[in-house]
This record gives C-alpha cells, structure tokens and sequence, in this order.
C-alpha cells in the first residue's frame, strides 16, 4: 500500500472536504512510497557506491539493462514560496521544461513554511523525510543542518552522474565549499546598499557609515530572521573581524542605524523616503526597471567595492529513493538553458561559467555584479553563527 | 428518519416516536455536559497537547526535569533587566530592600527593563491608547444615531484581519515622509514631518492602537447596548445629575467589558510579534521577538522557557482579572441600553462644544484607522509609474493560468469564507459552554468552587496566553508530523478539520469573554423559574438566558470569524502542501521584491471580510433590538 497518496487523500483537502485525522504506521519496508515499493530491500547501510540499486525486476523496458537509472516517478522538491508563487516563477518554467524532457518523470513541489528547519525537525523526531530534494540552500542553513540535524540530512554529491558539474564557475561567489560536498550551486545574488542619488553619495566604505555625513541615513534588517540582513551582519564580520564587528556596530548603532523586522518591511520605510539608503539586493534596479520606478533612487552602492554573496544551492536529501530522478534535475538546472532561465526569473546570477550561459546582454544593464565577491565559508560559520547572531542581538535589543 | 406522520401512526410507530423522545430528551439533558466534554477533547488535542510538546523541551533537561533553563533566563539582566539580582539572591531580602531604598532617594532614575521589563512597559503604554482610542468610539457608537453607525460597528473589527506585513506596509504608506499624511499635509504648506522616525516606540504603540482599540470599542458597545438603563431614571429622578447618574448607573455595568479589552489589548501587545519590528525595528525588540529567533535556530528549550515565562505573566493577569470580574455579579433582569440620540439633529446642535469634539474624534480616527487602510489600498493600485491595475490582472492571471500547485486568489477566498463559518460552529458552542459552566459553577458553589471556577476560566483563556509562534512549532511536530503512538503508529492530524479547529481554539476565548461578564450579570432567579418550570438546563440557556445576552453573543461571533479569517501561523503550517491556504496565506505567498501583488491580495482580503462582516452583522442584527 502506499502509505502517502493514502494520507495526501485523506487529509488533503482537494475539494474542500477532507478528513482530517488519520492514523499510519510507520513500518520499516515503505518508508517513501513512490510508487516502487519493491526495489531496495536493505536501506542503505553504508555504501556510497550503490545508489541505482532499486528497479531491478520490476522494470518493463525489456532491455534488462539493469544499470539503466530510474528516470520515472515522481521527484519531490521542496523549496521556499516565491521560486513557485512569485510572479515570473522559476519552478513552472523548471517544472513544464524538466517533465518535457523527461516524459515519465513529474515534479511535485513543496514549500514548507520552514524551510529546512522543517526536514531538520523531521529527521531528529523520526519522521519520514518527505522531500526527495531541497531547492534553495545558502550555506549558512547548511551550517544550521550541520549543527542541530541527528544524522546526516543530504547526501554527496554524485559527480560521475552529473554532466554539466565541471560549468560550475571556479568563484567565491557560488561555492560552498562543504566539506562533504553535498550542495552544488544553481544561482548566486548579492547583497549590496541601495540609495537615493538625490539625498546622499555613495558611502563607498563602511567606515563612511559611521560617520556623521550618514547619520540616520541606512535602513538594514534583522540579521536573526532576514536573508539579506544576515548577510549584511556577515559582511561586518569579513570586514572587521570576529573581535571587530560588534565595535563597528556599536558605532553603526550611535550613527543611528534602522533595524527593521525583514525585507519587506525595511523596503516599504525606503519606498516612503523614510531613510534614503537600505540594504538590499544588487539587482534592484530591474525591479525598478520593470516597474517603472526611478532608477535615481535605486542606485545601488558596493561598500569597499565588493558584495556580500549568497549563493543558492541543491541537495538531495540521504533518504531519497528518486536519486537518479533527482541527479537527472540538478543535471539540468545546470544546463544552458535552465540556468539562463532561472538567472531572469529569480533574478539573480547563473552559477555556471559565462561561456555555458547564453544570457541576454541587456541583462547585465541593470542586474549589477560587484567588483569582487565575499562570503564567509562553511568552515568560518560552522560553530560560529550561532553565538554571532546572539552576541548581535543582545548588542542592538539592550540598546 | 420517522418524523412521523400527524396522526401518530400505528402502535409500533407510536414506539419508535416515544424512543426518538427519548433520545432526545436525553441529549436535551446532558447537551451541555456533551458540549462540554468535545470541548476539553478539541482543546486537549488542538491546544494543550500541541503547546506541551514543545513546552516540555524547557522542563526536561536530558530527559530529568529541571529547572535550568529558567533560572538561566531569570538571573540574566538581558532578560529581565534589575529583577536579575533578586532572582539570583532571592533570600537577600535586606540588600534588595537597601538597593529599592538607594533607588527612590536618588529620585527614581531610570533603570534597566530587560527584554520582559520593556516588552510590559510597551504593553502598558500599547493598552492605554487602546483604551483612548477605543472607548469614544464605544461611547459613539452606542448612544448616537447617525447614518451608517451599523455599517461602521460592523467595519470596527476590519483592522483585526490585516496581516501584519499589511500593517507595516500601510503604516508606512499613510505616515512615511512621502506618505499619505504628509501629502494631505503638504497640501496646505506643512511638512513632511518625519512621524516614524522622530518616535519609533509612539508609532509601535499607535500601530497597536491599530489593531486593539477596535476590540476595546467593540466589546464595551457589546455591553452598553445591555445596560440597564432604568435605575438610572431612577437615580435621575431621585435628583441625581446627569454625570452622576452616568458614574453611579452605567459605569459599573460597563466596567468588566472595558477590563477585558484592557486585559485582552495587554496580552495581545504584551505577545506582540511582527508589527513591533517591523515598524519599531530590533532595538525595541519583545520576548516574542527572542522566541521566534530562537525557534529559528532551532534552539527549542530556550523558546520554550521564554515562551512559558510570557505565558505565566498573561494568565497571572486574566486570573486577578476574573477574581475581580466574578465579585461583579450583579442583579440585572433585562437589558434597558439608553435611547439612541442623534448625533446632529440640527445645525446648531451640531456646533455645540460636545459635538465638536465628537467630529474631532472622527478625524483622528480617520487618520489611526482609516488612513493606514486606504493608504495600504492605494498602494495596490500604483507602481512607480502611477496608478496601474497590473497588481489586480497579476491576480486574475494567477487564478485563470496559474498551475494547480501555485497559490490562486478564488480557492484563497472560499476557504478563507469556509473556514469562517466552520469556525463560528464550532467555537460559539465552545465559548458559551465554557461561559455557563464558570459562571455558574462560581455562582451555585461556596467560596472554593467560585475559585476553581475562576482557575478553569484562566484555564479557558489559554490560547491567548501562549505564544503564537510556540503554538505553531507544537502544531508542526505534533500533529502535522504525527505523535508517536505504541506499535508504530502515529496520529495525524492536518487538513481542514484540522485548520478550523486551530481557528475555533483560537477563538472561543472571545466568545467567552463576550458572554461570561454579561451572563454573570443575570438574575440567577430567571434561570431558576425556568428550571422549576421543567425546562432543562440547556432549555433554560437556550430560551432564556442567551436572548438576554444576544449582544455578547453577537460580538463574539464577530471576533470568531475574524479571528478565522485573519489567522496566520497555524493555518500555514496545517495547509503546508495541500489547497486549504486562505487570503492571509496568498497575501504572504505573494509578497516579492515589490510589494504590489501582495498588497492586491491583502485589498481583496479587506474588502471579502468587509463585505461579510456588514452581512453577518445584518444577519446578526436580527437577533438583537435596535
């Protein structure tokens, strides 16, 4: 029996009547129904080589080749609101074009209010995993997983499986450098200051922000709930140091800077000419473009000339029984087309090397890249956000 | 079903008609011991199973219980700022007495809050404008007549659905530099006058005026449409004069509704979450605030100690609340509100001082309430180039090309309306019974069972005492994930039953506080004729009492249904996956790196909820006397 289509058409709710509660049994054999419930006997135990080891008889293709991958079923992808919802969504494009090409093969989407905290909470409470991949990992939620996850979460990456890893650019800009190599980049984006030309100048340093020419001039959000506001913090941290950034801030916070909740909120207060500077993305300028805002005030301004980058990145979680499906997807993420495709929607950077990229040229006229690109590693940040972020906190709330 | 034929029928007929008597009369009997008892199994599952899963990480320290967590957080000034010393030395009483003795010779200098020090202080502060605000209206609308009052009592309860980034965004829209205010103010040769920036605090307070004063408001009109007015011709015609008459008469019959929205507005703020940073920003940061950074992380037990710590202060608070609520029985047999009269007769009436500062009211509320509202509401019709309706086509082209696991407007709408209704279905009974059975119980026992009564009250006002966000993550890993049962198995419970019963949780308490201050002001002597007349505990309820507080019942149904439809952080974790998200949901889903769309959605959710409440109320309004 397959357990799940049991639960999703219990307690779906696809018409509006649905029955809510339900019991089920988690018994070893069945753990994620995919439709092929014989396959692998024995789990996994510790071998890495064996991961094509499911559909040895029960494959109807006649030509017994038994180390043909499994490219049919359905691959279940998790990922955050906007890659399915925003308005020019990368996962319908990623959707329609992967299922074209792969005809046997459907992508159901999931977007847990979470994030991967949810598959973390899973895992250590025992819970089937039920995600096959996660779409849209920055490094620091690895370091979250790393930290707080029972047993490992994601597996490695399978390099042999994958064509197009090599086009993977050679760029601080979209590694990840794990240590176990389980993420591999789709997109990269950078955090930068975005300005009004007709209020103030470039600040060009951070030093400049603290200085009374910026006083109460920058908006920037909560680094303990905000993507963008993290990576601002994170910036502080490359910049100053671990013994320097709370010193900085002290300084930032007497020069009156805004700490606002999230993005949202913080661009709404910059839109209302609340402050004339806010931290942002380096891309703003094609919103502004699309919207026909004023490009006057949406100047974006690369503190040392350099962008704090966060790359986007793919895993495919330790429990999935759709790797092949699942190696077959990162495959094409990181192909010419997709990666193009998904560089315009999310509207963000390809993670792939120029010449495997054909993007438009008038792309480059308003998504703005830095100079150079920073980021704190995997190494720098395991064992360390944590009492970062803390020490942060209670710096800026006991003010 | 035989519902048998006029005549009776056959002796076997005349059977099977006296056994379905029977059986009815038998739930007739025990109606409220059965409602009763779904109740406690909706809220032990739905509530108290949720919570205390997750409040558990606090007590159990590698599976001992312990109390570590907590005497971490309560010796640390962060946390609670000058109280760290006397929870790290509790016996010192002579040195904490020498310190309290130094403080106020040196002429009260301020001192360090904490986090629970300042997240009370703003609460405070946050319940008084609520009342500000919140009581004229209250006033107005129950003793004038104007043209559109049902309409506008109806409309009170709109800022109770707006999600809070909607909040933000239209607090920014109307008092931003380039907001609406400053606009209107520019107009006549003023401003722009920097209103967030200048007092961020004042603006948190105003926002959360925003959303309590209409509660403050609704509640106290609930109640002075029940006064009874006739001692008060009483008191006038005994001599008294009018403001005496007012102080002596009415005010204490409105006094318990007015303690509940000040009681409700302070634990609401005192729990406040996204609106204090999103317009405050982290250095106004509340306990709220380090719970949900520390759900972020993952770090449970400390959410947890923090999480049980505000819930201690709220429920400390509704208890001496409803110990004073319960000592307020009174005798009234009817209720007599005082004549509607109108607000402008003529025009000289009009330019009397009293009136005046009625119209001056208004404007003010136009600026608090209606402002942020229409500023929020224009912004989905703009974009940088002017005004647009590509935010609205956005919609419907979501809802005519959007892909079935995309988030579309239509089904956001329906379920919101489904779950609405559902919800006031199963949270009116569970917010009467529990009424009945406190008020009652207080009143039938002696001294100790009017103080369990109380305590199970407390009790009831649980899942406004827990905070939101432990809730959700209790929702999450017990019953989205399932709890452990023996043999393997696990019970899920997600979907729409799963979803309105979190709303009805959510909501029942309002009901409650509607309906328990105005049933306790009921002669007992009215339900004992009814009952020495035959009639069963539920009939007497039914035909007798719940009339007689139709206006509570009213008001709290308002707020259930608001509650439904505005909920956010259960319904999005329960719909997690399938197609049961509402309008608040779609709006969050919608949210980009323009605000647009979203704000599109969250102007279909106004105007949806707008247009039911004026229906409801209507509907509602049947029950009631003019």
């Amino acid at each position: 029996m397959n357990r799940r289509t049991l639960i999703r058409t219990l307690s779906g709710g696809t018409a509006g009547i649905a029955l809510a509660g339900c019991l089920t049994q988690d018994d070893d054999e069945n753990g994620n129904g995919n439709g092929n419930d014989t396959g692998n006997g024995e789990e996994n135990g510790t071998d890495g080589e064996n991961d094509t080891g499911n559909g040895e008889e029960n494959e109807t293709d006649g030509d017994d080749e038994t180390t043909e991958p499994n490219l049919e079923g359905t691959l279940r992808i998790a990922t955050y609101t906007s890659m399915v919802d925003g308005e020019e969504a990368a996962g319908t494009w990623l959707k329609d074009a992967f299922e074209e090409e792969y005809p046997d093969a459907e992508i159901d989407w999931t977007v847990p209010e979470s994030g991967v905290n949810h598959y973390i909470q899973q895992a250590n409470q025992g819970v089937d995993i039920d995600a096959d991949l996660f779409f849209g990992l920055n490094v620091d939620d690895l370091v979250l997983v790393d930290g707080r996850a029972d047993e490992s979460l994601f597996r490695s990456v399978d390099r042999d499986a994958l064509e197009h890893v090599d086009r993977i650019r050679d760029d601080p800009a979209v590694e990840f450098d794990d240590p176990d190599d389980r993420v591999l980049p789709y997109d990269t984006g950078y955090i930068s200051l975005v300005y009004d030309e007709n209020e103030v100048d470039d600040p060009e340093t951070f030093d400049a922000l603290t200085e009374e020419e910026y006083e109460g001039t920058l908006i920037t959000q909560n680094a303990q709930q905000s993507d963008p506001g993290q990576a601002f913090l994170l910036w502080t941290i490359d910049a100053y140091g671990e013994d320097g950034y709370l010193d900085y801030w002290e300084e930032l916070l007497d020069n009156d800077v805004r700490i606002i909740d999230d993005w949202s909120s913080a661009y709404s207060a910059y839109e209302n000419e609340e402050r004339p500077m806010v931290v942002s993305y380096s891309t703003d300028q094609v919103y502004t473009n699309r919207f026909d805002g004023d490009m006057s005030r949406s100047q974006i301004g690369f503190l040392e000339e350099q962008g704090y980058a966060n790359p986007e990145g793919m895993a495919v979680f330790e429990d999935s029984e759709q790797v092949d499906l699942a190696n077959a997807f990162v495959d094409f993420v990181l192909s010419n087309e997709a990666q193009a495709e998904i560089a315009v929607r999310n509207v963000q950077f390809p993670a792939v090397a120029d010449e495997h990229v054909d993007l438009d040229e008038s792309y480059a006229e308003y998504a703005h890249e830095p100079p150079e690109a920073v980021s704190l590693t995997y190494d720098q940040l395991s064992g360390n956000l944590d009492g970062w972020l803390d020490d942060w906190g209670q710096l800026v709330a006991s003010r | 079903m035989t519902t048998g034929r006029p005549d009776g029928g056959s002796a076997r007929d005349r059977g099977r008609v006296r056994v379905h008597v029977r059986v009815r009369d038998w739930l007739e009997r025990h109606a409220l011991g059965l409602i009763a008892l779904l109740t406690a199994v909706v809220l032990g599952v739905m509530l108290y199973l949720p919570v205390g899963v997750v409040f558990a990480e606090a007590v159990f320290v590698d599976g001992r219980l312990s109390l570590a967590h907590f005497r971490e957080v309560l010796t640390d000034p962060f946390y609670v700022g000058v109280l760290s010393q006397v929870f790290t030395d509790p016996l010192a009483i002579g040195s904490h007495l020498a310190a309290l003795g130094g403080w106020i010779l040196a002429g009260f200098p301020s001192f360090p809050l904490g986090l629970f020090g300042f997240t009370a202080y703003q609460a405070a502060l946050s319940t008084v404008a609520s009342l500000a605000l919140g009581l004229p209206a209250a006033y107005v609308l129950a003793n004038y007549e104007f043209r559109g009052r049902r309409t506008i009592r109806s409309l009170t309860i709109l800022p109770f659905v707006l999600p809070g980034i909607m909040v933000a965004v239209g607090f920014y829209a109307m008092f931003g530099q380039a907001g609406t205010l400053n606009a209107i103010l520019g107009v006549v040769g003023l401003g722009p006058y920097p209103f967030i920036e200048r007092n961020p605090l004042a603006i948190v307070i105003v926002a959360h005026a925003f959303y309590n004063a209409p509660l403050v408001a609704r509640i106290t009109v609930a109640a002075w449409e029940s006064v009874d007015v006739r001692a008060l011709e009483t008191a006038r015609s005994l001599g008294a004069s009018p403001r005496r008459a007012f102080v002596d008469v009415v005010v204490p019959q409105l006094l318990p509704a007015v303690t509940t929205g000040a009681l409700l507005t302070f634990i609401f703020t005192f729990m406040t979450f996204p609106i204090v940073l999103a317009l405050g920003g982290l250095q106004l940061a509340t306990v709220e605030v380090w719970v949900y950074a520390r759900i972020q992380r993952l770090a449970f037990a400390e959410a947890a100690t923090l999480a049980i710590l505000e819930t201690i202060v709220s429920l400390a608070l509704t208890y001496a609340y409803l110990r004073y609520e319960s000592a307020q029985a009174g005798m009234s047999r009817a209720a007599a509100p005082p004549p509607r009269e109108r607000l402008f007769p003529d025009l000289r009436t009009a330019l009397e001082p009293w009136r005046l500062a009625i119209v001056g009211y208004g404007v003010l509320t136009l600026v608090v309430f209606v402002g942020p509202m229409v500023s929020m509401v224009i912004g989905g019709f703009t974009d940088g180039g002017g005004f647009t309706l590509r935010h609205y086509e956005f919609l419907i082209r979501r809802q005519t090309e959007g892909a079935s696991y995309q988030t579309l407007p239509w089904p956001a709408i329906r379920n919101s309306l489904l779950f609405g209704v559902a919800t006031l279905f199963v949270a009116m009974p569970m917010g009467v019974v529990i009424s009945v059975v406190t008020t009652r119980s207080g009143r039938e026992g002696g001294h100790h069972s009017g103080r369990w009564a109380t305590i199970i009250d407390t009790l009831a006002m649980v899942p406004l005492a827990v905070s939101g966000i432990v809730f959700g993550i209790g929702l999450l890993r017990g019953l989205v994930f399932g709890i452990p049962l023996i043999g393997g198995w696990r019970l899920q419970i997600t979907g729409v039953v799963a979803i309105v019963a979190a709303h009805a949780v959510a909501a029942y308490p309002f009901v409650t506080r509607n309906v328990s201050p105005l049933l306790a002001d009921l002669d007992p002597a009215l339900v004992e004729s009814a009952r020495s007349l035959g009639a069963s505990r539920y009939r007497a309820l039914l035909d007798v009492e719940l009339p007689l507080v139709a206006s509570g019942i009213v008001a709290g149904a308002a707020f259930t249904f608001a509650i439904s439809i505005g909920e956010f952080s259960s319904t999005v974790i329960l719909a997690s996956g399938g197609e049961t998200y509402t309008m608040p949901v779609a709006v969050e889903r919608y949210l980009g790196r323009r605000n647009g769309p979203a704000i599109a959605m969250g102007t279909v959710l106004l105007a949806i909820t707008g247009l039911s409440f004026v229906v409801v109320d209507r509907v509602g309004g049947r029950f009631e006397r003019d």
